[in-house]
């Protein structure tokens, strides 16, 4: 096989019906996460995860990308990462902890699919997900 | 702040991600597409098989491993699917790779995303490869993955239709 025309013509397809799919996810995400910020809603968010998130060098507002990500997906938690201002270490750690950790509902469906113990699987990603975000939280 | 601030705010930060998000994935999409058509992994897969011998898995492995580790998850375990059918892949083998590649899966697209929001990309990569290498290769040590043992989850033929 070899490129063709064809090759484009796929590849910007799905790059089109990617961004829509993207969008319908990023955009509500984004607009309910800067609603939230201008309400005490966010506070209370806040001030609940801010003795776990300390852990791993976050401040608590940012159990919110961190619960869309794992419940959603991780464009849900760009929307609500971006909504939010965080400092670069902050956003390293998270964006660590999160690729370790997303999709939980569509990506251990996917696993079990083919066979793999699903409670395996949570309890992996989310272990590396905190390790990661300790040692991270440590060494940047 | 007024509401017509905060919807102003919301409406212009979420087109700007988008269009961040429209900047990497599309590029991406058509760079996946080549990649698939030049028959790229085959080629990569050669190059990269004394890896699997740290990682415990046969030559079967490497194919899935590359297109979850490039594509994503779901692509990966579509090859899975196939390997096992093929009668190429056993159980263990099946959760070894699954292990793999549910430590660090899409490595392009999520490091590049993630980057552009401004994380530290290399970092990301490395603590995404290093976990996956290290939880593989101890998961192949331990006795329940040693061996195809009759405790493992059978992997369902009703996975064949696709």
């Amino acid at each position: 096989m070899s490129i063709t025309e064809n090759t484009f013509k796929r590849g910007i397809n799905k790059g089109a019906k990617t961004i829509v799919y993207i969008g319908k996810v990023l955009i509500p995400v984004y607009f309910l996460v800067t609603f939230l910020k201008y309400t005490p809603i966010m506070r209370y968010i806040a001030d609940f995860f801010k003795p776990i998130m300390h852990i791993v060098g976050l401040p608590g507002e940012a159990a919110v990308p961190f619960v869309m990500g794992n419940m959603i997906n991780l464009y849900a938690a760009i929307g609500a990462l971006s909504a939010l201002e965080l400092t670069a270490k902050e956003i390293t750690i998270i964006s660590v902890m999160l690729c370790f950790s997303h999709s939980l509902f569509l990506e251990t469906a996917i696993c079990k699919k083919v066979g793999v113990s699903a409670w395996m699987i949570i309890v992996l990603r989310q272990t590396l997900a905190i390790l990661s975000g300790i040692i991270l939280n440590i060494i940047i | 702040m007024s509401i017509i601030a905060i919807l102003k705010e919301a409406l212009l930060g979420s087109l700007s991600s988008m269009w961040t998000v429209v900047k990497i994935v599309v590029p991406l999409m058509i760079a996946i597409e080549i990649i698939k058509d030049l028959n790229m992994l085959e080629k990569i897969a050669n190059f990269l098989k004394p890896l699997t011998r740290f990682l415990g898995t046969s030559k079967y492995s490497i194919i899935p491993l590359l297109s979850g580790l490039f594509f994503g998850l779901l692509y990966g375990a579509g090859i899975i699917i196939d390997s096992v059918n093929e009668g190429n892949m056993k159980k263990r083998e099946v959760n070894l790779v699954i292990i793999f590649l549910a430590s660090c899966h899409a490595i392009f697209e999520d490091t590049l995303l993630f980057t552009e929001i401004g994380a530290n990309g290399w970092l990301i990569l490395f603590s995404r490869l290093f976990a996956a290498f290290l939880v593989t290769f101890l998961a192949s040590k331990t006795k329940y993955f040693k061996d195809d043992n009759v405790n493992m989850i059978e992997v369902k033929n009703e996975t064949g239709a696709k």
